[in-house]
């Protein structure tokens, strides 16, 4: 026995010696929030995924760096026909896949075919969730060995953004015709890196692309590493073990602002974090009432006190990560728990008691429980009695989605979108309630603003498509069909030999200009 | 022997086939499905229907479990919704991340669980048996993954010595000693609510055979008391001990799924947490199947070590 | 808990002072029942202690350290008090466990007795269904159950008590089993007891004690798992506080204000331990052995702590001389004397027989010539013992060890219980040899096979890798007598030898005892409750009555002429073959004296 223990001890001190080393130059370690689903960029619909996604492939167009506007990539120039119906695009030549298949308007043709065609051979490859942005696509026409043409069923604004999402980038046909259902677990694409190994619960590894097209990225080898556990991923940033996080907790930003030997990102990026209202039934019906439900939420402490600075006070649907199509003018509702009585007094509605249908995490929505906890606080003290549910993310999208209808009259939600469009048009018109097949799930109605959004939607002068938008904000701001609550900061940690690094508006992770000594 | 091995390994069938029908009308009955978990926000009807349609999902359920258990016996596990990858490769894989924890904190808590228990009935009441008693306490009184943090706070953060999570370094690494070094923290976590456990029996089932008329005879024999406590009272107190082990066997494997999140352990209970967040059935499945067979034989072995220990049991 | 306790203390009324004070005796225990009640206490007193409103937030005071102004433990991270939260939150989470507990108690309880009462296929159906949810992962069942009754604690409760069920089913099975199969169940039956009422009024009694200290243990076990669950989200709806989610949340700002997590983390401790000990205390109380300190570790020597010095040993022929020998037990405080000043010698070769009825003190007389006596609670409190002219108490530990077995060897009375249960006949003789004798293992064996042999073992050499439960019950005696002669003894103590014997095997271990005395010349103490045996086998015979020698003498002589009415009674109970009803006739008026 003591034979034992002493083998034991030496064993432990044996492996507890080594200082734990430091990830060497040009490896880069990202940590990651999970391990990844897929890195089929069709297939994926997980912000997660696309970290990766995002430095393997490419797409006809891209967001350029620090803004939502797009601007050429696979595709060197594009025309939009008068009617808004047909796309023609003239890709850059030269380029060829990781694994040498040549780049040309084949691939393009095989790359949208795949996700939209049903008799495609390969779409049985799927399925592919997010296909439905280019729905409206209803040929995709190989003019020649460098022009594509895309021919759309209806006029659709959103859709050359939609082309720069993760979703439209062009995969090698050779790939999937090799992999077939395990692409997704070997994806090869045209980015700056190339997929090198997929290790299952360990880590995802990339290394640089020499043979692209445009600057050789900064590094040569990304690890992505998934560490689900918040705490637990401070924990390896602070010990070295990697040298980028992303999502940092609020609360660990500032101790990493206070040391030097870390540099703290953060950037605006399209999110609406917001409570929506049951219109339909009981107190909220009343629009006076969600008035008051909005003056009474202390959105400032929310934003600077429980996220710590990390979010913005948000005014209305858009968030200003939409440059172009925001309204500045709309002011977000103060903090003024005697209005919010007032109008409560106004409404007559005597009945308070409400449902708050509260989640314990989920895509993009932050600090779900601390705040359905403070905004509880809020509305109790002007009157309301809030009874909070909480379910975990798949229960309370499966009750939330359905509709609010005879179970609650409150629930939180967030979104992250690439386009002003998307969110006002699954969530606020009339046609989008549950029972329509969309997402209005606390049944908001007005007339000027489902004419507006579908008009928005056929317009393809994007000035005129911006004053649109701009007056939905000020009439659903009036309606107050949710309360607007924050706006997120995405952020990210680096160990402060990492240089070049910026954090994406579209919340993608672009690592082709990093370097790290 | 192998008559009553053969026996209990039946026994074990229906079990296991009830787990089966019983984690698929669960997994069906609990809100939320599949596609949603693909889709989340985007989840519209349309979709959904979509994706049910693509993954074959949109059977009713007692037919998919058909489908499944045809499927089983033909030795093929399924496909991974989430995940897109067969099962069998992913629990299984996952599986022998667990083993290895949980096989080296059963190591660890069997050890310091009989040793502190063995020690402080030996003195009982004096000093040693005080401490140890007090550690124990400490040890079945702290949520496990409270302290698993603690752990990382203080030897990976603070001192540097050992990495605060994974199972290999990201980058070099991959061989044993480098195993060994991230097994540390998480294994020494996982075996503190064991190690209690069983020395708190231990003590018992030594202070119980202390007692027994053939340590008397041992004694009268005119042993030395280190014989008399080591080889006479100690074999007699490992028959109960054992069983003991074989549950916290058991709750070491339960307990995982808390100190595998901690850690970003790649064991299978963090799988399944994952698996039943996104409603992969067919993981699910999988992996309780496999859960419960380990328990079955785990049982089994600790039936089988008591009998090879008690010849009174042998049948 | 306080309930639980209550509970316990009637079921087992007539103790009911005693089990208190027993369970205040025990410092641990009462040290865990002072903090639960503080806590307890303080926990229901919550309403009208002045305390902030534990749910009102002030998000821009968050994160308060301990000591801070108005908040003694600082605030969380929404601004709200901690020790608010604290004590209304161990309210919620004392509560959880408590009822947690009493749900698997009951249901796992109902379950153990059906089962191990009906046997058969209700059995094996209960008990795979038990095995089922001991395989389960009972995240997925937690996650059921509020899925279909809908998120809180009071739900998520429900997933923690059937979690434990198992650990109540099969403890309490077990111990059904075996009561099932008493005699006091089989009369219950023939008296035409329903099955249920058996179940109720005789079996469940007897298990109650079982399941209340199951209890006792699985309370602390339940507040740590809501803390497990509240991991996992599955917990108190906020705003309201209970320890396990007020830990959760707290975790996740370890780094930056460890106290929020580390606060509520030292409750969960203070609670869980203290009522681990509490538990230990009712453990130690309810169960019978605990209660007469048998589960103390015995030392391997009794305790001597004598009123008096020793008396120097005066020189006499006899190899063994007690002299004035008092041991006593200790019950609770108090000193109580089982062997009050017996005096005796036995010389060289001579057997002498100790007789006496069941708790006359004759067989701690024979365990305490070598200090054999478990003790605690044993304690020899005066008087000595020459064995060869030397005090036997006097020696050191191992001195006396010296004499165990080599000079001095036992032979014990229930061989079944006395030889090892887990090691073959021939390894536990050859050990007695290797105690005092430097011999190869080998050689041990084969003497060990010669010494089977010479008591009288067929096949020795097949027999010596027996197991004891594998022999009779001659067979086995006849190897605690082989054990006994390993080291050529001068002395033989046998403690009723052939008690647990039938009369045809009684009688050849008797003669082979006193074959074996003769040819090597050994002396032999014979403890006896048989005065047939001792006119058998003795050449001097001493009475034994309540700890005390009542008359001895030469067995011949005390036969024919007994003097105290004690040995009459003896002696006349023994009874002569072809006597019959007259023996009875003969027996009765002796005892009728002691009838009202």
């Amino acid at each position: 026995m003591k034979k034992l223990l002493a083998g034991a001890a030496i064993a432990v001190l044996m492996a507890a010696s080594p200082v734990v080393a430091q990830t060497p130059p040009n490896v880069l370690v990202i940590g990651q929030i999970a391990e990844p689903q897929t890195l089929d960029p069709q297939v994926s619909t997980a912000a997660n995924d696309f970290r990766i996604l995002t430095n393997v492939f490419e797409g006809l167009v891209r967001f350029a760096e620090g803004t939502l506007e797009v601007e050429p990539a696979l595709a060197t120039e594009w025309t939009i026909s008068d009617d808004g119906l047909v796309y023609t695009f003239t890709l850059r030549e030269g380029v060829t896949f990781h694994d040498g298949t040549p780049f040309n308007a084949e691939a393009v043709k095989f790359t949208f075919d795949r996700m939209l065609d049903e008799s495609h051979p390969f779409y049985e490859t799927g399925p592919f969730p997010l296909s439905f942005n280019f729905a409206d696509v209803t040929e995709t026409t190989v003019v020649d060995e460098y022009t594509v043409e895309f021919t759309l069923g209806t006029p659709f604004a959103p859709f050359l953004t939609n082309l720069a999402t993760n979703t439209g980038v062009i995969v090698s046909p050779s790939a999937v015709e090799e992999f077939g259902d395990e692409f997704g677990r070997n994806p090869v694409g045209t980015g700056p890196f190339r997929f090198e190994e997929w290790a299952s619960n360990t880590r995802v590894v990339v290394s640089r692309n020499n043979e692209y097209w445009g600057d050789p990225a900064g590094v040569e080898t990304v690890v992505f590493r998934p560490i689900t556990d918040a705490n637990t991923r401070v924990a390896e940033m602070l010990s070295g073990g990697i040298d980028i996080m992303v999502e940092v907790p609020p609360d660990n930003v500032a101790m990493f602002a206070d040391d030097p030997t870390f540099t703290v990102y953060d950037a605006v990026g399209p999110h609406v974090w917001y409570v929506m209202l049951n219109a339909k039934e009981g107190p909220f019906a009343d629009p006076l009432v969600r008035q008051a439900a909005n003056y009474a939420v202390n959105k400032e402490t929310l934003v600077n006190d429980v996220l710590q600075g990390t979010a913005d006070v948000s005014a209305g649907p858009i968030p200003p990560a939409f440059a172009w199509a925001y309204n500045d003018a709309v002011e977000p509702y103060p903090y003024d728990p005697e209005m919010a009585q007032q109008l409560l007094e106004e409404s007559g509605v005597e009945d308070l008691a409400v449902t708050f249908y509260v989640t314990e995490g989920g895509s993009g929505m932050l600090d779900p429980i601390p705040m359905g906890t403070a905004i509880q606080a809020d509305l109790e003290a002007v009157g309301f009695d809030v009874t909070i549910e909480t379910y975990e993310w798949n229960t309370f999208l499966a009750e939330v989605n359905p509709g609010l209808e005879g179970k609650a009259d409150m629930a939180e939600m967030a979104w992250m979108t690439t386009d002003p469009d998307t969110l006002p048009f699954l969530t606020l018109r009339t046609a989008a309630w549950p029972e329509e097949g969309g997402f209005n799930s606390s049944y908001y109605s007005n007339v000027d603003v489902d004419e507006m959004l579908d008009q928005a939607r056929m317009e393809t002068d994007p000035e005129v498509r911006a004053a649109l938008y701009r007056d939905v904000q000020q009439v659903v701001h009036d309606d107050a069909p949710w309360i607007f609550v924050a706006n997120w900061k995405q952020n990210a940690i680096s160990t402060a030999n990492v240089e070049g690094f910026e954090l994406q508006p579209d919340f993608n992770l672009t690592l082709r200009n990093v370097t790290k000594q | 022997m192998g008559g009553y091995i053969l026996k209990r390994l039946a026994y074990a069938v229906p079990v296991i086939i009830g787990l089966s029908i019983i984690v698929f009308g669960i997994m069906a009955a609990i809100p939320g499905s599949t596609a949603l978990a693909i889709l989340g926000s985007f989840a519209t009807p349309e979709n959904v229907e979509r994706v049910n349609r693509e993954l074959g999902l949109d059977l009713p359920i007692w037919q998919q479990y058909f489908v499944w258990v045809g499927n089983i016996l033909q030795g093929d596990f399924g496909h991974s919704y989430i995940l897109r990858r067969p099962v069998l490769d992913e629990i299984l894989e996952r599986f022998s991340a667990t083993l290895i924890l949980a096989g080296a904190s059963l190591i660890l808590c069997s050890i310091f669980g009989i040793l502190a228990g063995v020690v402080s009935a030996v003195r009982q009441f004096g000093w040693t048996d005080r401490i140890v008693t007090f550690f124990v306490l400490i040890g079945i009184s702290t949520p496990a993954f409270w302290l698993g943090l603690l752990f990382i706070l203080i030897f990976a953060v603070q001192l540097r010595v050992l990495p605060a999570s994974g199972m290999y370094a990201v980058y070099g690494g991959g061989d044993l000693p480098d195993l060994l070094r991230h097994l540390i923290l998480p294994a020494v976590t996982l075996a503190i609510v064991a190690t209690g456990v069983i020395a708190r029996l231990t003590r018992a089932a030594m202070l119980e055979v202390l007692r027994q008329d053939y340590v008397r005879t041992a004694r009268a024999k005119g042993l030395d008391e280190r014989k008399v406590i080591y080889r006479h009272a100690f074999k007699a107190a490992l028959v109960s001990i054992i069983p003991v082990i074989g549950i916290q066997a058991g709750f070491v494997m339960g307990g995982a799924v808390y100190i595998e999140t901690v850690f970003q352990w790649p064991g299978i209970g963090a799988m399944l947490v994952n698996a039943i967040s996104t409603r992969d059935i067919i993981l699910v499945q999988g992996g309780v199947l496999l859960v419960a067979t380990t328990y079955v034989l785990i049982n089994l072995l600790t039936d089988v070590a008591q009998a090879l220990l008690d010849p009174r049991l042998k049948t | 808990m306080t309930q639980a306790l209550a509970t316990t203390s009637t079921s087992v009324s007539t103790a009911r002072l005693s089990s208190w004070s027993l369970l205040l005796n025990n410092r641990l225990a009462t040290a865990g029942l002072i903090i639960l009640t503080v806590i307890g206490a303080i926990a229901l007193l919550a309403p009208w202690l002045p305390i902030p409103n534990p749910n009102t937030t002030l998000p821009a005071n968050r994160l308060q350290p301990i000591l801070s102004d108005g908040h003694l433990l600082g605030t969380d991270h929404l601004g709200r008090d901690i020790l608010s939260r604290l004590i209304w939150g161990s309210r919620v989470s004392i509560a959880v466990g408590v009822s947690a507990t009493l749900i698997a108690a009951l249901v796992g309880s109902l379950i153990g007795l059906v089962s191990g009462y009906a046997r058969g296929t209700t059995d094996n159906v209960l008990m795979r269904g038990i095995d089922m949810i001991m395989a389960f992962p009972y995240i997925l069942l937690a996650l059921a159950i509020v899925a279909v009754l809908g998120p809180g604690l009071l739900n998520a409760l429900y997933a923690i008590a059937i979690v434990n069920i198992p650990f109540f089913a099969r403890n309490v099975r077990g111990i059904t089993v075996g009561l099932a199969s008493r005699e006091f169940v089989d009369a219950a039956r023939l008296s035409g007891k329903t099955h249920a009422a058996i179940l109720f009024t005789e079996v469940l009694p007897n298990v109650l004690p079982v399941i209340v200290i199951t209890m006792s243990t699985t309370v602390g076990w339940m507040i740590l798992e809501t803390a497990g669950l509240s991991f996992l989200g599955l917990g108190a709806q906020p705003p309201q506080a209970d320890l396990g989610s007020m830990l959760g949340e707290g975790r996740r700002l370890l780094f930056t204000a460890p106290h929020v997590s580390i606060i509520p983390g030292l409750m969960i401790f203070a609670l869980v331990m203290s009522i681990n000990l509490l538990g230990d205390g009712v453990r130690d109380v309810l169960d019978p052995r605990l209660r007469a300190g048998d589960l103390t570790r015995p030392l391997s020597v009794t305790r001597v702590k004598r009123k008096t010095a020793p008396a120097p040993v005066e020189a006499s022929d006899a190899i063994l001389d007690v002299r004035g020998l008092e041991t006593s037990f200790q019950r609770g405080r108090a000193t109580v004397p089982a062997v009050k000043g017996v005096s005796f010698a036995l010389r060289k070769g001579e057997c002498m027989g100790l007789i006496g009825e069941s708790g006359s003190g004759k067989s701690v007389t024979a365990l305490s010539l070598l200090g054999l006596v478990a003790s605690p609670p044993g304690v020899i409190t005066d008087g000595t013992v020459a064995i060869e002219g030397e005090d036997v108490f006097s020696r050191s530990e191992t001195g006396i060890r010296a004499l165990r077995g080599a000079k001095v060897a036992y032979v014990f009375q229930d061989p079944l219980t006395t030889l090892h249960p887990l090691y073959r006949v021939g390894e536990q003789i050859a050990e007695a040899i290797t105690a005092h004798q430097r011999i190869g293992k080998g050689e041990a064996r084969a003497r060990a096979i010669a010494l089977m042999e010479q008591v009288g073992i067929r096949d020795a050499k097949d027999r010596v890798d027996a197991y004891p439960h594998e022999m009779s019950g001659g067979q086995r005696q006849r190897i605690g007598i082989a054990m006994a002669l390993a080291n050529d003894p001068d002395i033989i103590i046998a403690d009723e030898p052939t008690t647990a014997l039938d009369v045809t095997v009684q009688a050849k271990i008797l003669d082979l005892l006193q074959n074996l005395r003769k040819e090597r010349g050994m002396a032999l103490l014979l403890i006896t409750h048989d005065f047939g045996v001792v006119a058998q086998v003795c050449d001097r015979v001493a009475v034994m009555k309540d700890g005390e020698i009542v008359e001895a003498g030469e067995t011949a002589e005390l036969l024919r002429a007994p003097q105290h009415p004690y040995t009459q009674k003896l002696i006349a109970c023994v009874p002569e073959l072809g006597q019959g009803k007259a023996f009875l006739e003969t027996v009765r008026p002796l005892f009728a004296e002691g009838k009202p």
